[in-house]
């Protein structure tokens, strides 16, 4: 339906809902048209004061929907007026409303009271981050920049998860301001950036830049780049941090893979209790590796070529260098047949040490435990992308550790047209997070149009670093 | 009870306002008045736009007319206890209009607190809300038929000399239950076992073992009424299970007297163990025919997070021989997870028991799953894939799908 242009009468509004299909819901549905065109309030008191003739009250979902129409709108006023209202008709509104009125309030002069109706919110629930985003941004605007930083920590504490736009504000907001304990804070914010591997946009990557510049007497300068594979800046030639985890988070990541990857909560969904032990008796009899090969994986990569060849072509192009090579596979590639040569497997098996998997065993989880045994410099070849079981991983810090970790020691195989079989993508030499050495900082960011999935990392970078 | 009052009042207040507005109560209270001071001197002038005047405000000033008997409402209790607090929180969401039910007990409080995320709470609150509705039609469908079969017996008392013709009595049903309980004991000392593996209790929430039971009673009717029934078997079950309590509200009196073996053991005590073949989809092994000499094991287990390899593993664990359904090579399948329901497989096993006839069987298949059998004409399955992907992918994936399906189906006649 669409709503008209001017406020109507009442026996206007009568006449239309008469010829409304349903008229039970005519209201709401006008109502919400409205929303849509955003139409003038004037129009929505109209319908509702034809309402409040007919029927002597006024819905909750009707004033609602009003509400969002002045909220959308930016009247105050009207909002407080809706809120007098329904604070006198219900002992509790529910989050709908409170968020509409939080966020139509917090952007208006009355930015406080949206801070007071915060506060009720909390006896009764955790508010949603969209509430506290409002509310940090009116505070940023007012300046007010200690209150937005305890809301910010706030919501932290309630395990909510603030969008770039609400950290952007702060450093939008704190521009040219001389204040230590401010500079802690946006430090912080960019220490949370990096615990959490988030990337920033081009447009908060920005902001960030021009709070760094405008730090009084400090001379920081930013510089957009791009970081080759070896892992130095070109603008400050200084080396980024690698990938190697700590010996702890070392030591945990592997404990959490066996015990959650594995294991799981039934041994026998992935492998076999046996299967399990004759493969760490494998491991340990030949330890150290230098790289683990998923092989069936690699064996794959050619759809035209024989899959035992593909594989072969592979421990090939790695057997270099004295290197020792374990390849993971399953038990059917030992039966002579069209794709698993049965010369060419043991010819393989003399380059490379092999174990063979149950046809119904997950080899990955092999391929995981093999290397985090071998030590830090051991890499795995596998096209996959690992993220059902990073899936597995019970809480978000290993996972993190898992992800840096994948990322400095998975190398990527690809089929290349001309020469060479394969092309080898090579595990990443330094590690993709902000990063800061006191006088310089670098952080990783995303252009804003371009689409990033989970596994891959930006490449454009901000260096900054400060000019003595 | 509060929220009754509460209700009530409302109600109260709402009805009682057209009365007031129609006696032309409120007129004198309040707006009309401007206009009334406006429209001496204007009168001849605009007497036209007199009647479009139009008080904006005028809601606000109802709404906070009426405040008074709802305040009252909200002191009579100001200490709220958490159950109370939840029930006011559904009670503004429904007013706000979302999925939510109309009436809630404590025991669905409770479970709704107990949710861990808003999420879960919404989606519970939607759940309840939904078989409220069923529930309301049902009653409405069953009023209606009742009135109908009244009036039809109305109708035929009027005509006084239609004479019952039957020769039997009108006791069929009964007679039926006693058939079908003859063939289904007698299954118990002659028939092929059939077993459920009750151990998944703890890979389940609770809303998947209700579902789960009720699946399994499906199943346990189908087999009663069929030709040749299986001779059931319910291993690992343990009393007072929530399997076992969801079975006793589902059946009531009737749990005790049911032809079915249940016990604790599990099915490897019970049968030798090369006459087991566990059934699963994850299973490498897929049936070829149904043998008449082996102990066929379904894991009575509803997964709506799709966990694969669970009842996978219980086999592996116990080294038993494994089987899935052809379902590949008779099938073309479009969409829907592999793992069928529990009274499906209780019918394709019946079916395959009594015929032999996989195509036959298959037919139990839910027909949104697939979109034909093997082995019919080319054009005929081309047609019917392409309106599946038309309606599904709308016309840009047409050509890719068509790619694909070739692809399929010579990989199929490979195979054969």
């Amino acid at each position: 339906v669409q709503p008209p242009e001017k406020p109507l009468q009442a026996e206007e509004w009568k006449r239309l809902r008469e010829n409304f299909q349903s008229p039970e819901i005519f209201e709401e549905v006008m109502l919400n048209s409205m929303i849509r065109c955003n139409s003038h309030v004037d129009v929505a008191k109209s319908l509702l004061t034809c309402v409040a003739k007919s029927d002597g009250d006024v819905g909750y979902n009707l004033l609602i929907k009003y509400l969002a129409l002045c909220v959308q709108q930016q009247k105050t006023s009207e909002i407080c007026d809706v809120y007098d209202i329904m604070k006198m008709r219900f002992k509790t509104l529910e989050s709908g409303a409170y968020n509409l009125l939080i966020r139509g309030l917090s952007n208006s002069d009355k930015w406080r009271m949206a801070l007071t109706i915060l506060e009720d919110v909390k006896k009764v629930m955790t508010p949603p981050r969209t509430s506290y985003e409002s509310c940090i941004k009116a505070a940023t605007q007012h300046q007010e920049m200690n209150l937005a930083c305890e809301l910010y920590h706030d919501m932290l504490a309630k395990d909510l998860v603030p969008t770039l736009d609400v950290l952007q504000v702060f450093f939008d907001f704190s521009r040219g301001m001389k204040d230590a304990e401010l500079k802690k804070q946006l430090f912080g914010i960019l220490l949370y950036l990096r615990d959490n591997q988030i990337y920033p946009h081009g447009m908060f990557m920005r902001s960030i830049k021009l709070w760094f510049e405008s730090i009084p007497g400090e001379n920081w300068r930013g510089h957009i780049t791009n970081i080759k594979h070896s892992g130095k800046c070109p603008v400050c030639h200084h080396q980024l941090e690698d990938s190697n985890l700590t010996e702890e988070e070392y030591h945990i990541l592997k404990e959490r893979i066996t015990a959650d990857v594995i294991h799981g909560r039934d041994t026998f969904r992935k492998t076999t209790p046996q299967e399990f032990e004759a493969f760490q008796a494998f491991v340990e009899d030949r330890l150290p590796f230098d790289i683990v090969i998923d092989g069936l994986n690699v064996s794959h990569i050619k759809a035209k070529k024989m899959q035992c060849e593909n594989l072969f072509h592979a421990i090939n192009c790695l057997a270099k260098e004295n290197a020792r090579l374990l390849v993971l596979g399953r038990k059917h590639m030992l039966f002579n047949s069209s794709n698993w040569n049965r010369e060419v497997m043991k010819e393989m098996q003399n380059k490379a040490d092999f174990f063979f998997a149950d046809n119904i065993s997950e080899d990955d989880a092999f391929l995981l435990y093999a290397t985090l045994k071998s030590g830090k410099h051991c890499r795995f070849v596998t096209r996959d992308f690992l993220r059902d079981h990073k899936a597995c991983l019970s809480d978000s810090l290993t996972r993190h550790l898992f992800r840096k970790w994948q990322r400095g020691h998975q190398i990527m195989v690809f089929p290349s047209a001309e020469g060479k079989p394969f092309n080898f993508l090579p595990a990443f030499n330094y590690d993709c997070v902000v990063q800061t050495t006191g006088d310089t900082w670098h952080i990783p960011y995303k252009d804003t149009f371009e689409e990033k999935y989970s596994y891959q990392v930006p490449r454009k970078w901000l260096c900054l670093q400060r000019k003595q | 009870m509060q929220a009754m009052n509460t209700l009530l009042k409302n109600f109260a207040k709402c009805s009682a306002f057209p009365f007031a507005v129609q006696h032309g109560m409120k007129k004198d209270l309040f707006p009309l008045r401007r206009t009334l001071i406006l429209s001496p001197c204007l009168k001849e002038a605009s007497s036209h736009s007199a009647s479009e005047k139009l008080d904006l405000d005028e809601w606000k000033k109802v709404m906070k007319s009426g405040v008074q008997e709802a305040s009252e409402g909200v002191s009579e209790h100001k200490e709220l206890s958490t159950v109370a607090a939840a029930r006011e929180a559904v009670e503004m969401w429904r007013l706000a209009g979302r999925s939510v039910p109309e009436n809630i007990s404590d025991d669905q409080l409770k479970t709704l607190m107990e949710c861990p995320s808003k999420a879960s709470k919404k989606k519970y609150l939607k759940f309840l809300y939904l078989k409220e509705l069923y529930k309301k039609n049902d009653k409405r469908k069953m009023e209606e038929k009742r009135e109908r079969r009244l009036q039809a017996q109305a109708e035929r008392e009027s005509k006084p000399d239609d004479v019952k013709r039957n020769s039997f009595i009108c006791s069929w049903a009964s007679a039926m239950d006693k058939a079908h309980n003859w063939r289904v004991a007698q299954s118990m000392i002659f028939g092929q076992p059939l077993v459920f593996d009750m151990s998944f209790e703890n890979d389940m929430s609770p809303r998947e073992v209700t579902n789960t039971v009720r699946q399994i009673v499906f199943s346990e009717s189908c087999n009663r009424k069929s030709m040749d029934p299986f001779h059931i078997h319910f291993c690992n079950f343990q009393d007072n299970s929530q399997y076992h309590r969801e079975f006793i509200k589902q059946y009531r009196e009737a749990w005790d007297k049911l032809l079915i073996t249940v016990t604790e053991q599990c099915y490897t005590e019970v049968f030798p163990k090369n006459k087991i073949i566990y059934l699963t989809a994850d299973s490498p092994k897929v049936m070829k025919t149904f043998e008449h000499d082996k102990v066929y094991i379904i894991g009575s287990m509803v997964d709506k997070s799709i966990k694969t390899g669970v009842s996978l593993a219980r086999a592996k664990r116990l080294g038993l021989e494994t089987a899935s359904l052809p379902l590949e090579k008779y099938l073309f399948w479009t969409s829907g997870a592999k793992n069928l329901t529990l009274d499906q497989m209780m019918h394709i096993l019946l079916t395959l028991k009594d015929t032999g006839d996989w195509r036959k069987a298959l037919e139990f298949v839910p027909k949104r799953k697939y979109c034909g059998f093997v082995g019919k004409s080319m054009t005929d399955l081309r047609k019917s894939l392409n309106v599946v992907n038309t309606l599904k992918l709308g016309k840009g994936g047409q050509e890719a799908q068509k790619r694909q399906f070739a692809k399929n189906y010579s990989k199929k006649l490979i195979h054969e």
